[in-house]
C-alpha cells in the first residue's frame, strides 16, 4: 500500500498476488471460449446439414457445447467471485491499521476503495491468457468434435462478442466489484480498524451454552480454526472436489470422447485443485502465525500445532472428494442418457470403481505430502513472531 | 536453581553487528522474586528470552537444576518450556476467538491440570469464564494471561513488562495477583521492567546497562503492590 499524489493506492504487486483468481479465470475462459466459439461456428453450418443422422450428431454437439460452457463457466465464475471477495476481505483485515490511519487522516471510504480497482487486473491477465490459449487449442477441438466427418467443414471464426463477454466484461465487473466490496468493508468505524482486539459487541463470537463435552485445547482450537474461516473450508472442499471430479472424469472421457480431451480435463482439474488448496492452506497458516508461535512458546510440539491448525481440514477434503465423485458420475450420466440419448455408437457408461479407488489413493498421498510440506513451514515459524508487533 | 554463565548475544552481521548481552553470569534461587531493571535497549528483554529458552545465546550456558538448556535440541527445548516455564507478555497475546476458559485451558492442558478453573477464580475472573478477549478490559486480559501461565503449573514464571500497557490502578491490581499467587503456588518469578518502583516488591533486584549487569541487590523491606510508588 502506498500514497501516490493525494490518493491512496493499492499497489500493483497486491493485484499480482491474486494469481489464484488469474488461474481460475484462465481455465474458465479457456474452456468457455473454445466451446462457445465452437457453438457459434457449428450453428453457422446448420443449413448445410442434409441427413437425419448428421442432424442428431449436430444437436448433440450443440448441446455438449452449451452444457460444458454453462457448467464449467458457471462453476469457475462463482469460485473466482468468492476468491476475489475473500482476498479483498483478507487484504483489508491484514492492512486494517494502515487503512484506519488513512481514514483517520480524512480520506473518504470511496477514495480509499477506488484504488482497489487494480484487483481487476488479475482477472484481465487470466482471461486474456485463457482467451488466447483457447484460439491455440481450437483447431484441435474442432477436428476432434468432427473427427468422423459427419458434419460439413467447420471453420474457426472470430466472434467479437466472446472477446467482450469473456475478457472485457469480467475485467470491468471484477474491478467494479472490488471497489464496491472494499467500500462496503471500509464502512467500519476508524477505531475498529486501528485496534487489533477491538470488536463491536455484535461481532464478538456468540456465547454458547457449554455442552458437556470435554475437548482438549488442541481439539477446541481445531474446531475454532474451522469455524472462524468458513470460506477456507469451502476452498478446501472445492479443491478436493476438482481433483476428484476431474481425475475420474478424465478417465471416462478417454472412452467417451478422446484421450486428449481426458488429458485436458485432468490438467485443468489438477491446476484448479492445487491453486485453491495452496491458497486455502497458506491463508490458514499465515492467519494463525501468532497462535502457532504462542503455542510453541508454551511448549506445544510441532505435531500438536499442525493438528490444531490444519487437522480440521482433512475431513473436509474427503467430503469434497465424495461430492466430486458423485458430481462427475451425475454429469456424465446426464450427458450419456440425455444429451447423447438419440445418438448411436456412444459407449455404455458405468461408474468406474477401480478409477475411483486409484484417484482416492493418489489424492490421499498428495494431500498428506502437502500437509507434511506445510508442517515443515509451521516448524520454521519463529517464536519471536509474537514479539514483533 | 537457575545458573547463567558467560552469556553473549549479538544481532546483525559485519559492521552493523550489535552486542546485546556481554558476558553475563548470574544465579537465581528457587522461589525467588527477581526483578530485572534497565532502560530501553539495555538488553533486559533479550536476557529474559535467553534464560527462558526462547532464544539461544551466541555463547555461554544456562543451567536449570544442573541441565544445560543451551545444549539441547529444539524439540527438547519445547519439552523443557512445557514442563518448566510460564510466560506473561506486555501485549497479552490471547487467542481472540476463544473464551477466557479456553485461553486458560491452553496452559492447563500442558500440565494435565483439570482443576484450572480455580486459577481463573484466583485472578478474579470466575464470572467471566465465557467472555471473549474483546469483551474484557486491558487489566482483565492481562489477568487471563496470568491465569493461562499459572494453569500450566510452571516452576519459573517469566514476565516481560506485564504492567506496561496498563494504567496505575490496574497495574497494581495485576502485580498484587502475581505476588499473591506466588505465595500460593510456589514458583520463581523473573520480571523485566523499567519501572523502578516495581522493584520494591522483589527479593532480588538486578540492574542492567548496555548489555551488562551493573548491580545486584537484595531487598530487605519488600513492599506490596499497593505500597509502592508508581
Amino acid at each position: 500500500m502506498r500514497l501516490g499524489g493525494d490518493s491512496m493506492l493499492v499497489g500493483m504487486k497486491n493485484a499480482l498476488k491474486l494469481i489464484g483468481i488469474s488461474i481460475i479465470a484462465c481455465c474458465a475462459v479457456l474452456v468457455c471460449t473454445m466451446f462457445l466459439n465452437f457453438y457459434f461456428d457449428v450453428r453457422l453450418i446448420e443449413s448445410e446439414i442434409t441427413s437425419e443422422l448428421s442432424m442428431v450428431f449436430y444437436n448433440a454437439q450443440v448441446s455438449t457445447a452449451k452444457v460444458v460452457c454453462f457448467v464449467s463457466g458457471g462453476c469457475l465464475l462463482l469460485t473466482s467471485v468468492v476468491m476475489l471477495l475473500f482476498y479483498i476481505k483478507h487484504y483489508i483485515d491484514t492492512h486494517k491499521k494502515e487503512l484506519g490511519i488513512l481514514k483517520a487522516l480524512g480520506y473518504s471510504n470511496l477514495k480509499i476503495a477506488k484504488s482497489f480497482w487494480v484487483f481487476g487486473i488479475s482477472t484481465f491477465i487470466g482471461t486474456a491468457i485463457g482467451y488466447a490459449g483457447a484460439f491455440l487449442i481450437m483447431p484441435w477441438l474442432y477436428a476432434l468434435q468432427n473427427k468422423d466427418k459427419m458434419l460439413p467443414e467447420i471453420t474457426i471464426n472470430f466472434h467479437p462478442s466472446i472477446l467482450f463477454y469473456f475478457v472485457v466484461l469480467p475485467t470491468v465487473c471484477f474491478s467494479a466489484l472490488s471497489v464496491f466490496y472494499a467500500w462496503y468493508k471500509l464502512k467500519k468505524p476508524v477505531l475498529l480498524l486501528l485496534k487489533d482486539n477491538l470488536q463491536t459487541a455484535s461481532k464478538a463470537p456468540k456465547q454458547r451454552i457449554e455442552k458437556n463435552r470435554k475437548l482438549s485445547f488442541v481439539e477446541e482450537l481445531k474446531s475454532n480454526t474451522l469455524k472462524s474461516k468458513k470460506v477456507l473450508v469451502f476452498f478446501t472442499i472445492f479443491a478436493s472436489f476438482c481433483f476428484s471430479a476431474m481425475t475420474q472424469m478424465s478417465f471416462s472421457m478417454k472412452d467417451l470422447s478422446s484421450e486428449m480431451m481426458g488429458v485436458m480435463i485432468l490438467v485443468i482439474g489438477l491446476v484448479l485443485a492445487f491453486t485453491t488448496l495452496f491458497l486455502a492452506i497458506t491463508t490458514v497458516i499465515n492467519g494463525n502465525t501468532k497462535t502457532i508461535a504462542m503455542m510453541r512458546v508454551f511448549g506445544y510440539s510441532q505435531k500438536e500445532c499442525c493438528r490444531a491448525i490444519l487437522g480440521g481440514y482433512r475431513p473436509m477434503s474427503y467430503i469434497g472428494f465424495v461430492i466430486g465423485t458423485v458430481y462427475q458420475y451425475g454429469l456424465l450420466r446426464l450427458m450419456v442418457d440425455i444429451v447423447f440419448k438419440d445418438f448411436e455408437g456412444v459407449p455404455a457408461y458405468e461408474f468406474d470403481f477401480p478409477v475411483m479407488v486409484i484417484s482416492l489413493v493418489v489424492f490421499i498421498a498428495i494431500y498428506e505430502i502437502l500437509m507434511y510440506v506445510y508442517s515443515e513451514k509451521i516448524k520454521k515459524i519463529s517464536i519471536k513472531e509474537i514479539m514483533i508487533e | 536453581m537457575i545458573k547463567v554463565r558467560n552469556i553473549i548475544k549479538s544481532y546483525g552481521i559485519g559492521e552493523s553487528r550489535f552486542h546485546v548481552l556481554k558476558d553475563i553470569s548470574l544465579d537465581i534461587e528457587d522461589n525467588d522474586f527477581v526483578v530485572i531493571l534497565g532502560a530501553s535497549g539495555s538488553g533486559k528483554s533479550t536476557f529474559l528470552n535467553v534464560i527462558s529458552g526462547l532464544e539461544r545465546p551466541d555463547s555461554g550456558k544456562v543451567f536449570y537444576n544442573g541441565k544445560d538448556i543451551t545444549a539441547i535440541s529444539d524439540n527438547e527445548l519445547t519439552s523443557f518450556r512445557k514442563e518448566n516455564v510460564g510466560f506473561i507478555f506486555q501485549q497479552y497475546y490471547l487467542l481472540p476467538n476463544m473464551s477466557v476458559d479456553k485461553n486458560v485451558k491452553m496452559g492447563a492442558d500442558l500440565a494435565d491440570n483439570k482443576d484450572y478453573k480455580t486459577v481463573i477464580e484466583a485472578v478474579g475472573l470466575g464470572e467471566k469464564l465465557h467472555k471473549y478477549p474483546c469483551e474484557l478490559s486491558g487489566g482483565e486480559q492481562q489477568r487471563v494471561s496470568i491465569a493461562r501461565a499459572l494453569a500450566k503449573r510452571p516452576k519459573v514464571l517469566f514476565l516481560d513488562e506485564p504492567t506496561g500497557a496498563l494504567d496505575e490502578q490496574t497495574g497494581r491490581q495485576v502485580l498484587n495477583y502475581i505476588s499473591k499467587l506466588q505465595k500460593e503456588y510456589d514458583f520463581t518469578i523473573v520480571m523485566v521492567t523499567h519501572n523502578l518502583n516495581i522493584a520494591e516488591m522483589a527479593n532480588t533486584i538486578i540492574k542492567m546497562n548496555s548489555g551488562k549487569i551493573s548491580e545486584i541487590s537484595t531487598n530487605q523491606t519488600k513492599k506490596t503492590a499497593y505500597e509502592i510508588g508508581w
